[in-house]
């Protein structure tokens, strides 16, 4: 018998105690535990715009819609700001698709570079961009998890707080001032990260002419602190030219989401908008050939052919707002359409194409913004020549999307000088052209109108409307944190109003 | 442990004479005494003498077969007369029929012959047929018949080894059939239990179901298990609707977490195998099937279900929802090659339950399609269809605008499944071997799917020096899944386009207009998402290839008797290659760059290897009274998982799909390993073979987890009582009555490797900086929080049954409670995203399922040539959560869109329901005029049903078998949301939505917020969508209970009838049939159990499964 319990503990032995290799079993050979913070700033500047339809979807069936420039006659998933209706998903689609995606991914660089010494501009980089992404967030969706957001992991906040936008804003300005100043040239350059190829000179503009949008933000709700911010914007140097641009330049690894779709899965539903047309066509503007396509005699989708296509800006006809896929018909007598198939498109061989860049903050913009800025009188220069370069700059920056959007010099000069800065009108205009300028920056498009009023647009006479006022001005909270995070969902709807689309936010004083 | 409880007499003796005085002595001096007078030899085990009472007995020069009879039926004992041998064997069962005076024959007797099978038919060899009241009897022989010589109106007495006995009257007939069902609490009957340690049923104190192999093989079902549905109590079954080789959803007595795997471990021939789903990837939505579609029904000898922690305790932390365990077939019975053929042929009929409206045709927003290439093919919002309308589809053909009534017929097909099996096998002494080969073909309900599995199963056993035993089991299978059905989601999946078409959009055009010369799809609907269902499944392809080895080595050596020692090596390795397409020129996505064309190509290869090692010493010894079974173990477990993908996105040749000829190429390679070193011991005591305790102990360490939280220890005891042995002065009625209860714990690591820290990943593709330079891009690659502290689940088990036989075995009656609690669950809780993540793995809360199971068998008819048996069984299961989170404010948390609520049962489904003011009238809006919904999910009920079982009926008349089960699952709150219904009622089919059409607007019955009558003229199809941009699902919240008849079988064994010197040793027949009706639900349009979601535990949401099927086939069996 004795023999037998030690051959059982001898067996035993072998199973357990002999066992090498049983700690390192568990590690991933695979994946780093840990990984430059250079490549994950890169993430969260590509993924931005690139990865999935989400990020579209949220810009075609609101943002678009409620600036009136693009427009969809159907309902039904693609229901929202073309029928003033609220669709759960596509009004949340920004958020769901921003915080695990990009919120994420950025806290960690701005985390794991503080107080490296070695990532001192990194650093920098990080809270610049960070800023960026929070801007579309909060100015979507007013009150958001702002300070605790995106440190599930890193603090083990698992149900962060709603900040109030206006401390938000304050942050955000405090933080763009801090960074843009600490960028230091001095130190070894850091080539890889994608945006600007760690010039720092750029980086620091890109700082800069960010804190002027934001500072710009606050005109009807904190001049103040506006004006302040705007000096020590244009003090700390603003982008100086197109080369100064932050963009996502598309590649066919990285393609650009927004022209995938117009180009495929939804080409045949989304359509240029009657005033965005309208306008480009009473001013002569030469943008409107690299703006839009139609279809000329297009009766369905299929019939969407290469030869049919035109940019002539002549026939270039703007879908109006008010109708749906059926009652649209009337329009067509009127219109000189034969089918809604026959509207006017974003073009999809210079907009929309799977390459083309999409564009984040531009000297086009900036110029614009400085020009309101003189004429509010918060900088010094000569407005209507700022007003002028943002214009100029902006035809330029057509070359980007290939040859259909080159726009010849003489075109320029002819549009400058039909268009002269009215003094009288400068907010006006320069808020009109601005609306031209950012076409297809959704998040700037959407709060740049709400905070200027401009461009004056009718508002959309759908039937169906569900909105109480003139516009959509917010779009809601998720489902899923009424589910998981509801306390502080509930705390936040208390503070700013409730979560419909009229509720506004706080930098959108009425 | 096992006593044989034969006695065994000379024939010669029976006539033999005795003569005997005894007074209160023990039995084994009357055997000793007879002995002594006529040389006729006793037999008999410790058990007889044990439960004899003192034998008091006065005969002179008495028939010896007369004073076997009067002594063992007072005794509660039977015995038995085989051949030429009398063999008298001893039950311990009370034997009913009351002693007659012996009297003269006065009648004049018949010669009565008959056959005696088993419940499956088969002959039974050696069953004793006896003249009730007389010492007369006889054997049957090979082939189960008998001949005897009795009085017309005498009584028959048929019995043999593990089945219970049966009385037939002969009412003059010359010719009998008798069936004997079997008796599962026969002595003899061996379990087979954990680690395939074998018990004899009475000793085990917990509840388990074993399924004989034949129950499998002859209605079979598509997938394996699905077999079971409805026959187990506590077994809850569900088969996804995923088409042929899908997989199986199985529950064994509730869920015993809030999510991960709740399914049960699954053991073949001892060792545990993968039993991994593999479900969609991307747009690519089929179900790869999971562990049991590599086994091949007909291989099986048995299945057994250890249901509780107790049964299972062994297992350790793989055991926490019970264990399926598989004997394969090791050897043959008999001498010389045995073979065996048999064929499985079955139709599948898919099944349509759709009562859409057709009164109202295609087109959007009151208008049917009058113009080239409409886009409205998915919506039924058109006019209203009157004779003589047409309608222009595609390039511009006209036709009908009528009802196309029985789109599920026409689309899909009738399925074919046919299984070949050929087994060769010997069976001797000191070993033998089973060897089988089969082949399955299976063509798919869904046009251009087949499945072809091909398995060589190897059994073997061989004794070697006497004491050296070496046995094992090999099963290869090639597995071949072609075009495996789309389900769920939207682009390829043929039920979510088929089911959502317009209509009065014709099939047959549908499928003539797929594509366009270019070979691109033709849009029929502005939706693109919805692929035409002909595109899908001509252009689109997938194909899954599996080899897969199973196996097991083990060598046991018998120190002695009572002590032996074993090891074994045991494997499962398989190898599955996956490849499948986003065709080329499928609608929904952009056009590839010039010089290209779109489309994607996607490769999937991976290997996965499980090994086990274990070794097993055994002692079992007798020390007076006491038997002590002492077992002590240990296994190593080690699995690894490699998987490679390659895609390539945009092809340079249309039509060929291969990694070379893409445009972007992305590829990645992962492993994954965990291992589970584990000690475990048992030991069981008996007394007097009545009263059974067993305790195990099992540790188990981890890899998975942290080294201060890997180790876990896992006790288990059990007992139980025959008290019926035990105990003197039982009615005479109660035939065999037990009791058993057990406490065990178990428990799982239940979280994937490297769950413990946070990964990054770097992309597949670099990224231009600005000076041209390519630049990597990567970042965190989770959107689970990791957790570094996390501690095993552990799950405790109390169980307490009893079993009875009443009413001489007519009536029996298993019944067992169950109360289970889980706790330090490993659960991927969903949290705000606003963190960054969307879940996180956390060790949190207490839940508590509770239950009882009752298995019914009896037998209300019992004649010569006609017996019905039945045989049901009854589970009620609750649930509560009893615990989340650290503090008393969690009292919730979401898991797969599925809550668990503190106080409340597991698996709670919340939904937004249309708004109501206080005195119910519905809100609407003043603007739109569109429903409004309530402000916050409301709790609507839960997918777990409360009660489920099943009823089988059996009928024997004269050797035909015809058996009927019907099916339940039944709940006051169990419900389900139907998803496909919601996009019936947005896409116009449902008639829900008829209400408004023919005046062109809506006009919702209820008010508007501030309180007055709602008047707002809602446009029709607006109105009715808004339900889905809204996310209200109130209309669509059906009870997902239901009845059916979920098999019918009928079945005739030819074998009696074949001479017995023919080659052909026996044949059998049966006609089979699987999900024959509905017999009641409550879902609209739909099946209650349509449900393709392969995931955990968050059932109850029906989309975009495929039809039901019905079943019906044949299986014949041959033996030569």
């Amino acid at each position: 018998m004795k023999k037998y319990i030690a051959i059982a503990l001898v067996a035993m032995a072998t199973v357990t105690g002999c066992d090498r290799g049983f700690d390192e079993l568990n590690t991933n050979k695979i994946d780093p535990t840990t990984l430059d913070p250079v490549f994950v700033l890169n993430r969260s500047v590509v993924d931005i715009t690139f990865t999935s339809t989400a990020n579209t979807q949220a810009m075609l069936c609101y943002n678009f819609p409620i600036v009136q420039q693009i427009l969809t006659p159907f309902g039904s998933s693609l229901t929202g700001g073309n029928y003033n209706q609220l669709h759960r998903e596509n009004a949340t689609r920004l958020w769901n698709f921003y915080y695990p995606n990009i919120v994420k991914q950025i806290v960690d660089v701005v985390e794991r570079t503080r107080d490296v010494p070695e990532q001192h501009n990194l650093h920098q980089f990080g809270r610049i961009w960070k800023a960026y992404v929070f801007m579309a967030l909060t100015d979507t969706y007013g009150d958001i998890p702002y300070f605790e957001a995106g440190k599930g992991y890193s603090e083990g906040a698992m149900a962060p707080k709603y900040d109030a936008q206006e401390a938000i804003y304050a942050d955000i300005l405090n933080e763009l001032d801090e960074a843009s100043n600490a960028l230091d040239a001095s130190l070894a350059p850091l080539t890889s990260d994608i945006l600007y190829g760690g010039n720092v000179a750029q980086w620091k503009r890109f700082g800069f002419s960010l804190m002027l949008r934001a500072a710009m933000r606050l005109t009807k709700v904190d001049p103040a602190t506006a004006e302040t911010y705007v000096q020590k914007a244009v003090a700390g140097g603003l982008m100086e030219s197109n080369e100064d641009n932050a963009k996502n330049r598309h590649s066919s690894l990285y393609i650009n989401w927004m022209g995938e779709q117009l180009s495929g899965r939804e080409k045949a539903n989304f359509y240029l908008a009657e005033p965005f047309v309208n306008h480009l066509q009473e001013t002569d503007d030469p943008r409107l050939p690299v703006y839009a396509i139609r279809y000329v005699g297009a009766q369905n989708g299929t019939q969407q052919t290469a030869s049919r296509a035109t940019s002539d800006p002549d026939m270039q006809v703007g879908m109006p707002f008010g109708y749906n896929d059926v009652s649209i018909v009337e329009t067509y007598a009127e219109k000189g359409v034969v089918s809604l198939w026959d509207y006017s498109q974003a073009n999809q061989t210079t907009v929309v194409t799977q390459f083309a860049p999409e564009f984040f903050v531009t000297y086009a913009q900036t110029q614009l913004l400085l020009a309101e800025a003189i004429v509010r009188g918060w900088a010094s220069g000569d407005a209507a020549e700022t007003y002028e370069r943002g214009v100029r700059a902006n035809m330029e920056q057509m070359a980007e999307y290939g040859a259909g959007g080159i726009i010849e010099e003489a075109a320029i000069q002819a549009y400058l000088d039909a268009h002269p800065l009215d003094m009288a009108n400068a907010i006006e205009q320069i808020n009109t052209q601005y609306w031209v300028v950012s076409f297809l920056d959704g998040n700037e498009l959407f709060a740049n109108f709400r905070r200027s009023g401009y461009p004056e647009l009718d508002p959309n006479p759908y039937p169906g409307s569900e909105i109480s006022g003139d516009f959509i001005r917010r779009l809601v909270y998720p489902d899923s944190e009424y589910v998981v995070n509801n306390e502080n969902v509930s705390e936040a709807i208390a503070r700013q109003g409730a979560d419909d689309l009229n509720t506004r936010v706080w930098w959108d004083k009425e | 442990m096992l006593l044989v409880l034969v006695t065994a007499v000379h024939a010669e003796g029976m006539a033999q004479k005795v003569t005997l005085s005894m007074q209160e002595e023990n039995i084994e001096k009357l055997f000793a005494e007879i002995t002594k007078q006529t040389d006729i030899q006793f037999l008999y085990s410790n058990e007889v003498v044990r439960r004899a009472k003192p034998v008091t007995i006065q005969v002179r020069n008495a028939d010896v077969n007369d004073v076997l009879r009067e002594v063992t039926t007072r005794q509660n004992m039977t015995y038995r007369v085989i051949e030429g041998t009398v063999t008298v064997n001893v039950m311990v069962q009370p034997v009913k029929q009351r002693t007659e005076p012996l009297r003269p024959v006065l009648q004049e007797e018949i010669q009565v012959t008959g056959a005696v099978t088993g419940p499956d038919g088969a002959p039974l060899q050696g069953a004793t047929i006896n003249l009730k009241g007389t010492q007369r009897g006889t054997t049957t022989n090979e082939q189960g018949q008998f001949s005897i010589t009795v009085p017309p109106q005498g009584t028959l007495v048929i019995s043999y080894v593990g089945h219970l006995s049966q009385e037939v009257a002969v009412n003059g007939r010359t010719s009998l059939s008798v069936t004997l069902a079997e008796d599962a609490q026969a002595l003899g009957e061996v379990v087979v239990t954990a680690l395939g340690i074998e018990r004899t049923a009475k000793s085990l104190g917990y509840s388990t179901v074993q399924v004989d192999g034949e129950q499998i093989a002859e209605n079979r079902t598509n997938t394996t298990m699905g077999a079971l549905q409805g026959k187990v109590s506590g077994v809850n079954i569900t088969t996804l609707g995923t088409g042929p080789q899908g997989s199986t959803r199985i529950r064994i007595r509730g869920n015993s977490s809030f999510t991960g795997t709740n399914t049960p471990l699954i053991v073949i021939n001892g060792v545990p195998i993968d039993n991994s789903r593999f479900g969609g990837q991307g747009l690519n939505n089929s179900d790869g099937g999971d562990g049991f579609s590599s086994i091949n029904a007909d291989d099986i000898e048995s299945m057994t279900v250890l249901k509780g922690a107790a049964a299972a305790a062994l297992y350790g932390s793989r055991a926490k929802d019970g264990v399926i365990m598989i004997t394969t077939k090791l050897k043959g019975e008999g001498r010389g090659i045995g073979v065996d053929y048999n064929v499985n042929y079955t139709m599948d009929t898919p099944l349509d339950f759709t009562d859409f409206q057709y009164e109202y045709g295609q087109g959007e927003r009151g208008v049917r399609p009058t113009e080239p290439f409409p886009t409205s093919g998915i919506w039924s919002f058109g006019e209203k269809i009157e004779p003589g309308m047409t309608q222009v589809l595609f390039d511009g053909v006209e036709v009908p605008y009528e009802p196309v009534r029985d789109r599920i017929r026409k689309f899909y097909n009738v399925g074919q499944n046919l299984t070949n099996s050929l087994a060769l096998s010997n069976g001797g002494e000191n070993g033998g071997f089973n060897l089988s080969l089969s082949n399955t073909d299976n063509k798919s309900i869904v046009p251009n799917s087949d499945f072809n599995r091909k398995t060589v199963n190897l059994g073997f056993t061989q004794t070697i020096f006497k004491k050296l035993t070496v046995q094992g089991n090999v099963n290869y299978s090639n597995e071949y899944n072609r075009n495996p059905a789309q389900v769920g989601g939207q682009e390829f999946s043929t039920p979510s386009s088929v089911l959502t078409l317009a209509n009065t959009m014709p099939l047959d055009l549908l499928k003539e207009y797929r594509k366009d010369e270019m070979g691109n799809e033709v849009v029929y609907a502005r939706f693109l998402p919805r692929t035409n269902p002909y595109f899908s499944v001509y252009e689109k392809f997938e194909n899954i290839k599996r080899d897969r080895f199973i196996g097991n080595i083990l060598l046991k050596y018998d120190f002695t008797d009572w002590l032996y020692v074993q090891g074994r090596i045991a494997q499962d390795f398989y190898v599955r290659n996956q490849d499948f397409n986003y065709p080329t020129g499928y609608a929904a996505i952009g056009p590839a760059p010039a010089g290209f064309v779109n489309g994607s190509y996607f490769m999937n290869n991976r290997r996965f290897r499980e090994r086990n090692y274990d070794f097993l010493l055994g002692a079992d010894r007798e020390f007076g009274e006491f038997d002590v079974n002492l077992t002590l173990g240990g296994n190593q477990m080690y699995r690894r998982f490699d998987q490679e993908n390659q895609s390539v996105q945009d092809f340079i040749e249309r039509g060929l799909y291969t990694i070379m000829n893409g445009r972007v190429k992305s590829s990645n390679y992962s492993v994954s390993e965990r291992k589970v070193n584990s000690l475990y011991g048992a030991a069981e005591v008996s007394f007097r073979d009545y009263l059974f305790v067993n305790v195990t102990a099992r540790n188990d360490w981890f890899s998975t987890l942290a080294p201060g939280s890997r180790s876990i220890l896992y006790p288990s005891v059990t007992g139980s009582f025959v008290f019926t042995d035990a105990l003197g002065g039982m009615p005479e009625w109660l035939n065999f009555g037990k009791l058993r209860l057990a406490y065990a714990e178990v428990g799982d690591d239940n979280v994937d490797p490297y769950s413990n820290a946070l990964y990054y990943q770097v992309n597949n593709n670099l990224f231009p900086n600005p000076q041209g330079s390519m630049i990597p891009v990567g970042g965190i690659n989770t959107n689970t929080i990791p957790n570094g502290l996390l501690r095993p689940l552990r799950v405790s088990e109390m169980e307490a049954g009893v079993e009875l036989r009443l009413f001489n075995n007519v009536l029996g009656l298993d019944v067992a409670y169950y109360h289970k609690v889980s706790r330090d669950q490993i659960v991927s809780a969903q949290i705000s995203n606003t963190t960054g993540y969307t879940s996180q793995l956390i060790n949190v809360g207490r839940s508590m399922n509770r239950g009882i199971e009752t298995a019914i068998t009896a037998s209300p008819v019992r004649t010569g040539s006609f017996n019905w048996d039945i045989n049901a069984n009854l589970s009620y299961n609750t649930s509560k959560v009893l615990q989340l989170g650290l503090t008393e404010e969690d009292d919730m948390i979401t898991v797969g869109g599925i809550r668990q609520v503190v106080g409340m049962p597991m698996g709670q489904i919340y939904e937004y329901l249309y708004l109501r003011d206080e005195q119910g009238r519905q809100v609407f809006d003043k603007n739109s005029g569109f429903p409004l919904r309530t402000a916050e999910m409301v709790n609507v009920g839960t997918n777990q049903p409360s009660y489920f079982g099943g009823i089988t009926n059996m009928f024997n008349y004269k050797g035909i078998t015809l058996s009927a089960l019907v099916d339940f699952k039944l709940g006051k709150d169990y419900i389900l949301v139907g998803g496909s219904n919601r996009n019936y009622w947005r896409h116009g089919l449902h008639k829900g939505t008829l209400p408004g059409r023919d005046v062109g607007y809506v006009i919702g019955d209820g008010v508007n917020p501030d309180g007055s009558i709602n008047e707002t003229r809602a446009e029709v199809q607006p109105y009715y969508e808004s339900i889905t941009s809204q996310n209200i699902h109130e209309p669509f919240i059906y009870n997902a209970g239901f009845w059916k008849l979920r098999q019918v079988s009928m079945g005739y064994d030819f074998t009696k009838h074949l001479p017995s010197t023919f080659w052909v040793k026996g044949i059998r027949l049966s006609l089979v049939a699987n999900n024959v009706a509905v017999l009641k639900k409550w879902t609209e349009n739909m099946d209650p159990e349509e449900l393709y979601d392969f995931a955990g535990n968050s059932t109850g949401s029906g989309w975009s499964s495929l039809p039901l099927t019905r079943s019906v086939g044949f299986n014949l069996n041959v033996k030569f």
